[in-house]
């Protein structure tokens, strides 16, 4: 791992959690970001820092893009041109045309572009695509996702959906990318998206949104986000039901260590079980292909495409009202072997 | 007062049956003549098991001048029943949903209207102690307005004890007829009977696809959207396995602009495991709703008043589940086109 130099770019929530990650395994990072935060990150991890993205960029082995998201195309591309792989966090883009470019980029220089959909990687999504994968419950029929936090106003970018999508995109691709690696290709979304949906928004902001997910395989799907008030804890549940049974999980109903008396601040960053971090995890992963690993990883740059245009099609869908269908003619991913349907 | 059970079709029966016999002030008389010869769970076999008085034909339970009836018979089958009682001046609680079409809901309350009778939709669940809770915290403020809310209402397949709930004749449809109701209502009452303006749906028949009849759905999702904006996605799905401990449950959240409230319907009060039939234990907590319901009944018939819910609130919730239906159909979301918008 010590052949790998990182060029993190960004200084933000994610950015602090991926950049222990690659020290962790013992690459060498630089880090570039806009940002007053930048110097103490860089100094705290002993990250060599840089002033502007295209030193930073320039003889990185990996460039992990970790800025608001209507940036991830610009950063990517000019990567891509530089000859590095990269760990573009999600969503790759906020439109699909903009994600497919940057995957036919890479693919035609010759590098790998990996999204960052950690959520493959929390024990109980990774433990669920187990059990489906393996026919524990047999035939699926219905599965519904819930994910909700406070609403992420420590940066303005979130509430602002020409940055970030909106709820549907930032948030619920997570779950939209789950459902579609548990249950294969989806051909129709309908979402609806309520509240404060744009920037600026004002003191303790609320959004949510509803999306219902209908996979080829015949599979139904509901997400479900929230951005709720100040205080509301970080949780995720989902529960998937098939012929030979139910599978549950609620993040918050069985800790490992709970602790009460003290007047916490809710995270913006969940953080995994004990054991290992789902971030280190997916860097692992991620790292082992960059340094010529045979094995792909959990997640491909098509499948963080195809992520994008479930989200896109949410975002249409809650603008237009109407249900949006998805031709199925497209890329094929690789994950989707082994599906039980 | 004298009250008669109307048919012994729906699986509720049974619990409301349960209910009127354990008062001092009720004269109970059951019929159950549509019942299939023979069958242990229905007719005389039942009551005799319930220890109740039995009718043989619904001329001998209506000659004996009920002041109030229970319909209990096929969702296809109230509006025959609820039309015979009200033209005996007998109030109505008709079991959930009120009807299978509009025309037949229609019909139910025109005709207790006339004859002055009070039509009541067994809708339980807003009687628990907990969603009035909720509904005062929305009410008062404390809540903050309503953005959106998500829902479950899931159970096992009801055609393993009575064959007719996939039958779509005599259902009106599965699952999505069956339990998307009972989050509809609660939603009535949230929003004060805004009508729903839109309804979106996707279902599917892969659960118990042997128990039901063709084309029969036993999963579905159906999002709905109020006039007012506000939104409720739900999971309606007859997903729960039939050899759990319980017959499944009902949850609803809500998010205000202020506050996230969960409500759970049938909580559960005591867990473990269970080594003499190897299953986990499930000791439900809650209140008795059945019973509550029952007396927001007796209470309007004695004294005449309006019961709520009524017809016209069973009408507003078949409403969503027909439009549901239509949705199903054309796969694109359905708009309720009389719908008598609220202002917000």
């Amino acid at each position: 791992m010590a052949e790998l130099d990182i060029a993190v770019i960004g200084a933000g929530g994610i950015a602090r959690v991926h950049l222990p990650a690659w020290t962790a395994l013992g690459a060498r990072v630089r880090l570039y970001a806009p940002d007053e935060r930048a110097p103490e990150l860089a100094g705290a991890h002993g990250a060599t820092l840089h002033s502007s993205l295209h030193e930073a960029i320039s003889g990185a082995t990996v460039v992990d893009v970790c800025t608001p998201t209507d940036t991830h195309r610009g950063i990517t591309l000019a990567a891509v041109a530089a000859g590095a792989h990269v760990l573009c966090e999600k969503p790759l883009a906020l439109r699909t045309a903009d994600a497919q470019e940057m995957a036919d980029a890479a693919d035609a220089a010759g590098v790998r572009l990996y999204p960052g959909h950690v959520v493959r990687w929390f024990p109980a999504y990774d433990r669920l695509r187990a059990v489906v994968a393996g026919g524990g419950l047999g035939r699926i029929a219905v599965a519904r996702f819930t994910r909700t936090g406070c609403y992420p106003a420590w940066s303005p970018w979130f509430a602002d959906p020409a940055r970030s999508g909106g709820i549907l995109t930032d948030q619920m691709i997570h779950d939209m990318d789950i459902a579609r690696w548990l249950f294969g290709e989806v051909v129709r979304v309908h979402a609806h998206q309520r509240g404060h949906l744009a920037a600026p928004v004002p003191p303790a902001p609320v959004a949510t949104g509803t999306a219902v997910l209908t996979h080829a395989s015949g599979v139904i799907t509901q997400v479900v986000g929230v951005w709720g008030p100040p205080a509301t804890p970080f949780r995720t549940t989902f529960h998937v039901s098939g012929t030979d049974g139910t599978v549950r999980h609620d993040s918050l109903a069985s800790p490992a260590l709970r602790v009460t008396g003290t007047a916490g601040d809710p995270e913006g960053i969940p953080s995994g079980d004990f054991g290992q971090s789902p971030y280190l995890a997916q860097i692992r992963e991620f790292a082992d292909a960059f340094a010529g690993g045979v094995q792909e990883p959990r997640v491909t740059a098509a499948d963080g495409v195809a992520a994008v245009r479930i989200a896109e099609a949410a975002v249409e869908s809650a603008r237009t009202g109407r249900a949006v269908e998805l031709s199925t003619s497209v890329e094929q991913s690789t994950s989707m072997e082994g599906i039980v349907t | 007062m004298r009250v008669a059970v109307l048919s012994f079709a729906h699986v509720h029966a049974t619990a409301y049956i349960e209910l009127l016999r354990d008062r001092d002030d009720i004269d109970l008389i059951t019929a159950d003549p549509d019942a299939p010869p023979g069958d242990p769970e229905r007719g005389h076999a039942l009551a005799e098991r319930l220890g109740v008085p039995y009718a043989d034909s619904w001329d001998a339970v209506f000659a004996l001048r009920p002041d109030a009836v229970v319909v209990t018979s096929e969702n296809a089958r109230h509006r025959r029943l609820v039309e015979r009682a009200a033209a005996s001046g007998a109030h109505v609680l008709c079991e959930k949903p009120l009807a299978t079409t509009e025309a037949d809901a229609q019909a139910m309350i025109e005709a207790c209207a006339r004859a002055g009778v009070g039509l009541m939709t067994a809708y339980p669940v807003r009687f628990s102690p907990a969603f009035a809770a909720l509904d005062r915290s929305l009410a008062d403020g404390s809540l903050g307005a309503l953005v959106s809310v998500h829902g479950t209402n899931n159970g096992a397949n009801p055609a393993r004890s009575r064959s007719w709930f996939g039958d779509p004749e005599l259902a009106g449809g599965g699952a999505v007829m069956d339990h998307t109701v009972h989050l509809a209502d609660l939603m009535d009452v949230l929003l004060g009977g805004e009508e729903a303006a839109e309804v979106y749906a996707q279902a599917n028949s892969v659960l118990d696809a042997d128990l039901a009849g063709p084309g029969v759905e036993t999963a579905g999702l159906v999002t709905v959207r109020y006039p007012g904006g506000v939104v409720a996605a739900i999971d309606c799905s007859w997903s729960h396995p039939a050899d759990h401990p319980t017959w499944g449950g009902l949850t609803l959240t809500c998010v205000g602009e202020r506050a996230m409230v969960e409500f759970d319907a049938f909580p559960r009060l005591l867990g473990g495991f269970d080594s003499t039939t190897g299953r986990g234990r499930w000791e439900p907590g809650g209140t008795d709703m059945d019973a509550a319901m029952l007396d927001e009944f007796l209470d309007a018939a004695r004294t005449g008043r309006r019961p709520r819910p009524d017809g016209e609130a069973g009408l507003r919730t078949l409403r969503i589940v027909l439009a549901a239906y239509a949705s199903l159909r054309t796969g694109r979301p359905c708009v309720l086109a009389d719908v008598q918008r609220v202002a917000s």
